[in-house]
């Protein structure tokens, strides 16, 4: 099955010129992509469309056995909180709440998500506690408030959240940019190791080429994306 | 999400704190005049609850009820005795207390009566007077005081009062000649009663014209007085009191005035309306600053706040938990605004309680908040309900055009 199916899509923001024109393009469940682009090249109005926030004026975007682009705004925000783990650039957090706190979001936005965690006989704190010192944080700093963490830390707790109650598919919008490089390489492996573990396909956004080997593919978003090639 | 909502204010405790105050003192503010409006009146009726009428000679009736009831400005003329007298003999009237006005022990109101006064006046709920020491004067060097000023003067029984002539606080012409001794002290009414100090009406006539002695014992059975300020009236059956005020304001032998008390308090209030009004638009104008306060926080917040709408997003909120989030926020913070305006309410009540009372004579009552005051603070709500929707729009809006990419 596929996990993402995008086909003769075209979408552009009011009154604009077509920002991305794919006509076609297909993601395996389960596999792992880095997708790379200069800036203005689409990356994130492309997300946007993958994560529901947007909708494309014409073609289809399928996410599994979903046609993800007819949905309701309503049902896009449900899919997408039970579905889609997202992880930004920075600032992931709610800074008001404890990195546990943060983790357990998105499986408080989801039932889905808490059934599944309780599928496996465990407790949503349990799993995210789990996760979060597998991700290697200490108890005492997955208690601590999200803004006392550092930069680091906080894009853990991020992947942690993004992971939790085991999403089908995982966007992670250059998460590792405000890593060094010695934290970016761990912080890609764990991700990935724990992506892995649910069979989560898992889109990687960079600007960064030296990343791909870690990933299954290497997608050029200006490869993929024909709207500025036409004349 | 309210969980989620009480968290984020606490993240910003400083200016939500501030505007928690700013909103509760509001609706204190608010309430209180409602209360204060409340007891005032109570408290004025309360003084003349068991009269049906008062009489005094030719003047505005709501003068008439405040001087002589209520100690409150001066009477410029008198009936005569002959009328007071006359109109007592009448088969509707039960009972007549005649009181006359004008002179004052340290700015206490000398309230010259008779004995009828201690039988016949009643407060609060038809309560009559009773004494804490002592008994009523028998004779025209007595006095009694009522309970302030008892304390005021700090006099006991036995003790000797010098009455000046004249109702300011301080007098020109004191009448060392005439020493009252205390004969009795009445227990505390919440009237005007505590602060008067009762004399009889003969003695009050020889402090004026300057009598000695008492060299015309005589007299006594004849008029105690030439005339007297007002009297108070209990009649045997109350729907006669119209037609014997109609009676009595067109009196022939001399011009009189008669008046309803519970009427004219009505009409007292009636005047009032718009003062009260005036009192009431401020107030709700200070509750719609402290909204607005709220307004322009909530407002400023909501740029700073965009990185977290777009993580709320990320994790599947739709733009309507953005905007329930919102408006939650907001109404948490009018509610608690308002319930501990409420709280303050009683808390300034119970700690200003005594000097209230001394400085007044009102009692405020601990009760529940009547219907009117719930009322107040629904309206608050309500008020605080409406301006939070604009910031949850506003939110609304921004979280659906930021979606996940905020560019600050």
């Amino acid at each position: 099955m596929n996990a993402v199916n995008i086909e003769k899509l075209i979408f552009s923001w009011a009154g604009q010129q077509p920002t991305l024109d794919i006509p076609a393009w297909q993601i395996k469940q389960g596999e792992t992509v880095l997708l790379r682009g200069p800036s203005g090249s689409g990356k994130s109005t492309l997300l946007s469309l993958l994560a529901g926030i947007n909708t494309p004026q014409s073609g289809h975007l399928h996410l599994f056995d979903t046609a993800f682009s007819s949905l309701s705004g309503r049902q896009r925000d449900r899919y997408r909180a039970d579905n889609i783990g997202y992880i930004f650039q920075q600032f992931n957090l709610l800074p008001y709440l404890s990195a546990l706190d943060n983790a357990l979001l998105a499986c408080q936005f989801s039932k889905k998500r808490q059934q599944r965690i309780a599928k496996q006989g465990s407790s949503a704190e349990n799993t995210a506690i789990e996760m979060l010192q597998r991700l290697g944080l200490s108890s005492e700093q997955i208690q601590q408030a999200a803004h006392t963490l550092s930069v680091g830390q906080q894009q853990r707790v991020a992947a942690a959240r993004a992971l939790l109650g085991a999403p089908k598919l995982l966007i992670a919008d250059e998460p590792t940019s405000a890593l060094d490089a010695e934290h970016r390489d761990t912080f890609i492996q764990l991700l990935l190791e724990l992506s892995s573990q649910n069979n989560t396909t898992v889109i990687f956004v960079t600007h960064d080429a030296a990343l791909s080997p870690y990933f299954d593919k290497h997608v050029e978003l200006n490869e993929l994306n024909q709207a500025g090639a036409k004349p | 999400m309210i969980r989620l909502a009480i968290k984020s204010l606490m993240n910003r405790r400083a200016s939500v704190l501030l505007t928690i105050i700013a909103i509760a003192v509001s609706v204190t503010l608010l309430l209180a005049v409602e209360r204060i409006r409340e007891q005032v009146q109570s408290h004025f009726a309360n003084t003349v609850s068991g009269t049906d009428l008062i009489i005094g000679a030719r003047t505005g009736q709501t003068q008439l009820l405040l001087s002589s009831v209520f100690h409150i400005g001066n009477m410029t003329n008198n009936m005569s005795w002959e009328s007071f007298v006359d109109i007592s003999d009448r088969p509707e009237v039960s009972w007549s207390i005649p009181i006359s006005l004008g002179d004052s022990v340290q700015g206490l109101p000398v309230v010259a009566t008779t004995n009828a006064y201690f039988e016949h006046f009643k407060y609060g709920s038809k309560q009559p007077l009773e004494f804490s020491k002592g008994r009523a004067f028998a004779a025209d060097e007595e006095v009694v005081l009522g309970a302030d000023a008892a304390e005021k003067l700090s006099k006991n029984i036995g003790d000797d009062i010098i009455v000046a002539h004249g109702s300011g606080g301080i007098s020109f012409s004191e009448h060392d000649e005439h020493p009252l001794t205390v004969t009795g002290i009445l227990q505390r009414t919440g009237t005007p009663v505590d602060k008067a100090v009762l004399v009889t009406l003969h003695s009050l006539e020889m402090i004026h014209s300057g009598e000695h002695e008492h060299s015309d014992h005589d007299h006594h059975n004849e008029a105690p007085a030439e005339s007297i300020s007002a009297a108070l009236l209990g009649l045997k059956a109350k729907p006669l009191a119209l037609r014997l005020q109609r009676q009595i304001n067109t009196y022939d032998k001399e011009p009189l005035t008669a008046l309803l008390p519970g009427m004219t308090l009505q009409q007292l209030w009636k005047t009032l309306r718009v003062f009260e009004q005036a009192l009431t638009a401020i107030s709700a104008m200070v509750v719609l600053i402290g909204l607005l306060g709220m307004l322009t926080i909530m407002l400023a917040s909501l740029r700073e706040r965009r990185r977290e709408m777009a993580v709320l997003r990320a994790v599947g909120a739709g733009p309507g938990t953005i905007f329930g989030l919102l408006l939650s926020e907001a109404l948490l913070l009018t509610v608690v605004g308002a319930f501990s305006g409420l709280l303050l309410l009683y808390g300034l009540q119970w700690s200003l309680a005594g000097v209230i009372q001394s400085q007044t004579g009102l009692i405020f009552s601990s009760s529940w908040p009547s219907n009117s005051e719930w009322w107040r603070i629904a309206l608050v709500i309500a008020a605080g309900f409406v301006l939070s929707l604009i910031p949850a729009w506003r939110a609304y809006r921004q979280s659906l055009a930021d979606g996940l990419t905020v560019k600050i």
